[in-house]
């Protein structure tokens, strides 16, 4: 990996931080090699919003390398609302643009006097009056930036006004809508008066002979995947009438088990209406991106599952141009939809609840099915109006405002995604252990809940409503993904865990097993959780909401609730961790070389 | 009547049974398209095999025991796989849905309808698992 450009904006001052090989052996790159380099910083203490709060871009060890999707890259810091371990994984093609320059990671702390974006081109730095672009959308902004630079090919990741004014679940996008959705890290640099960082670089990303040929022949297995070609075909909004058939699309806020309107809104229907073509990110040869034309002519990106389900089902919407209209509103101010969309459900729930009134609203009636309620709390929200200012805070905060935290559907602040553990039993472990609150992609377990396999690794087929006997499975599969965040690739990347080390190997010029690979994620992730046990995190932490654990009366999981406490009994025996505190073991922490963290948590 | 995969005397009890099955004329009740199965040489079958099924609106119209491609140029979905992962699939030790997820088994053909029909296809292994007495 190349060096990290360190920038504080308060003085301005850079310098270069190289990597320790021995980190890069042990962690790669991406979100676990962050980990390892923030650890220090990362203190319970310590205002996610404040200067001193970092906020780190980071490439993975192939970025760029046109290997299967590794054109991505990682934010990461301290969660603006779950005060956790923050990550979010994003496309597009701003992450190889940096490591042209000769750099894999900018480190920012510090804030700037005025609001300012960054220049970077090759080893020239500069720091720009953001005067013009500040309170611009995402894209106006990123058009600005373009013209004032001037440097055809340079690429400009930004934050919208929600970051602007502190939604505590602001997105970062770069190109054409690819989010740095989760954990609020939009609210971190927009709290540093960031609005823009824009890269340009023309070093060529040069790669080892083996590597290039391996990297072929697994592009092209990849391109004849099923699920790639359905990804393709359909975008990840495919999965929706399954998911719905299984009870493990939420509608009704979670308390919905079946949806009728399923068909209106699914992938299959997007393809059949909307859809006009599809986008990718740099070097990705699945094009899951959605191109869509709501019927104005205009070419625009199409909502993907989370959005369609957050925004459709969620909210008893089954009017697909408006719930993709929602997404795009969304993305323009810079916010994350999976929060977005659940922080409204909870207003629409506590609203039919009584507990929230139209005196709270400014006489707005949140009405289920209505989009033009949606689109004014949006409104609300991104500009801090109203009541949109207590549910800028996320759902966990706006529920404890009306005395209803309970209802409120998160888990230590990161609003739940919209895959039911009811309909997908290990979904329950992923929201409840993920180090950065209730995420599906630290672990996408949904899909091995379908069936979906990795023999080599040992991941297998458990019924999808067994429990504790599939923890110790959901622990595999979560060092699976972690290795995926490290790399930076894309869960939908459907390559084999032999291809990967294979591809690790030719690249890094490497020796791992798949027994590496997989300690490899293990390690991160006791890594992180021992960043968030430092931050005040306990085994109390490890929950899901109320609404979780209520059976549905209806649909394909009429009748089922996961026993959580007899799977995180199962998970923590087979993680190796403190069943009291949730620590990681002294021993096992030992076992995976992190002897100084090891040294923390147990001295 | 013994059913041993793969014959064409399991092809026609396949057929016999999917008209029969009320769960499966429920599910599939909407289902319209023909599927071409290409079965790779491996293990105890050492000639390429296939199978035409042309499935409609929860019933079996016709079946074909190892016809050409050519025969059918145009089914709505070609599935194939080798052979020891359909009998696999067949004696219910390879979940269906793991072996697409897995590329054991691959699918041609149009995903939009693959997609919305999920639980047809899935009880349409089951009437197979049923239909199945034997393994050659």
């Amino acid at each position: 990996m190349q060096p990290i450009l360190k920038i504080n904006l308060t003085d301005n001052t850079t310098e270069e931080f190289s990597i320790p090989k021995e980190w890069e052996r042990d962690f790669l790159g991406g979100a676990s090699l962050a980990a390892r380099i923030l650890y220090p910083y990362l203190t319970k203490e310590l205002d996610p919003l404040s200067p001193e709060s970092p906020l780190l871009f980071l490439n993975g060890p192939l970025g760029g390398t046109n290997g299967p999707t590794t054109g991505r890259f990682v934010i990461c810091g301290k969660g603006a609302a779950t005060n956790l371990w923050a990550e979010s994984n994003i496309g597009g093609f701003w992450g190889p643009e940096l490591r042209k320059t000769g750099y894999d990671g900018l480190w920012i702390t510090g804030k700037a006097q005025s609001p300012t974006y960054l220049w970077i081109e090759g080893d020239r730095f500069e720091v720009r009056s953001a005067a013009n672009v500040w309170g611009k959308d995402v894209y106006e902004a990123q058009e600005i930036v373009k013209a004032e630079i001037g440097v055809k090919g340079a690429r400009v990741a930004v934050i919208g006004e929600a970051g602007e004014r502190g939604v505590l679940y602001a997105s970062i996008c770069c190109d054409h809508g690819r989010m740095a959705g989760r954990t609020g890290l939009g609210a971190v640099m927009g709290s540093k008066n960031l609005k823009a960082i824009a890269v340009h670089g023309k070093n060529k990303i040069e790669v080892a002979e083996r590597y290039a040929q391996l990297r072929s022949e697994a592009n092209r297995t990849l391109k004849q995947d099923n699920e790639a070609k359905i990804l393709h075909e359909l975008g990840s909004a495919s999965a929706a009438n399954y998911a719905e058939y299984l009870g493990a699309m939420p509608s009704k806020y979670y308390h919905q088990g079946s949806y009728k309107g399923v068909d209106k809104i699914s992938g299959s229907k997007t393809a059949e209406t909307i859809l006009v073509g599809q986008s990718a990110c740099q070097g990705c040869v699945i094009a899951c991106g959605r191109v869509v034309d709501l019927g104005d002519g205009t070419k625009r990106k199409g909502p993907e599952y989370e959005t369609i389900v957050g925004f459709g089902p969620n909210l008893l919407i089954d009017d697909l141009v408006e719930v993709a209209r929602l997404g795009e509103l969304c993305d323009k101010y810079g916010m994350d939809t999976i929060s977005t969309a659940n922080t409204i459900g909870l207003a629409f729930h506590l609203f039919e609840l009584g507990k929230i009134t139209p005196q709270d609203t400014g006489g707005l009636a949140l009405a289920w099915g209505s989009f033009l309620a949606a689109r004014q709390l949006i409104h609300m929200i991104a500009r801090r109006e109203g009541i949109g200012d207590l549910m800028a805070n996320g759902s966990r905060a706006f529920g404890k405002a009306f005395g209803a935290e309970e209802e409120a559907v998160q888990v230590n602040g990161l609003e739940v995604a919209y895959h039911d553990p009811r309909g997908v039993s290990g979904m329950a472990l992923s929201y409840a252990t993920s180090p950065r609150g209730a995420c599906h992609n630290q672990s996408d377990y949904f899909f091995v809940d379908w069936g979906h396999t990795y023999d080599e690794i040992g991941i297998n087929f458990y019924e999808r409503h067994a429990q504790a006997e599939k923890a110790a499975n959901v622990a595999k599969h979560q060092n699976w993904r972690t290795h995926f965040n490290s790399v930076v690739i894309c869960i939908f990347a459907n390559v084999s865990p032999q291809t990967q080390v294979d591809l690790l190997n030719a690249a890094l010029d490497l020796d791992w097993t798949m027994e590496d690979l997989m300690k490899s994620g293990e390690r991160a992730w006791n890594l992180k959780r021992a960043i968030n046990i430092r931050m005040g995190l306990t085994a109390a932490n490890d929950k899901l909401p109320k609404a979780l654990l209520e059976p549905y009366h209806e649909g394909g999981a009429k009748g089922f609730a996961p026993d959580l406490k007899g799977m995180l009994a199962a998970y923590y025996e087979a993680r190796g961790w403190d069943l009291e505190t949730g620590k990681p073991s002294k021993q096992k922490l030992l076992e995976l070389g992190l002897q100084d963290i090891a040294k923390d948590l147990w001295s | 009547m013994s059913a041993i995969f793969p014959s064409e005397e399991w092809l026609k009890e396949l057929e016999v049974k999917i008209n029969s099955d009320q769960h499966y004329a429920e599910v599939a009740r909407n289902w319209e398209g023909d599927i071409f199965f290409i079965i790779e040489p491996e293990g105890n079958l050492t000639e390429p095999l296939t199978f035409y099924l042309d499935l409609w609106h929860g019933k079996c119209r016709k079946v074909e025991y190892n016809p050409a491609a050519s025969a059918h140029p145009k089914p709505v979905f070609i599935l194939s796989a080798s052979y020891n992962n359909i009998t696999a699939i067949l004696t219910g030790k390879l979940n269906p849905m793991t072996a697409m997820m897995t590329m054991k088994l691959k699918v041609s053909g149009s995903m939009g309808y693959m997609m919305r029909n999920v639980p047809t296809v899935l009880d349409f292994v089951r009437v197979a698992q049923e239909t199945t007495t034997d393994i050659l």
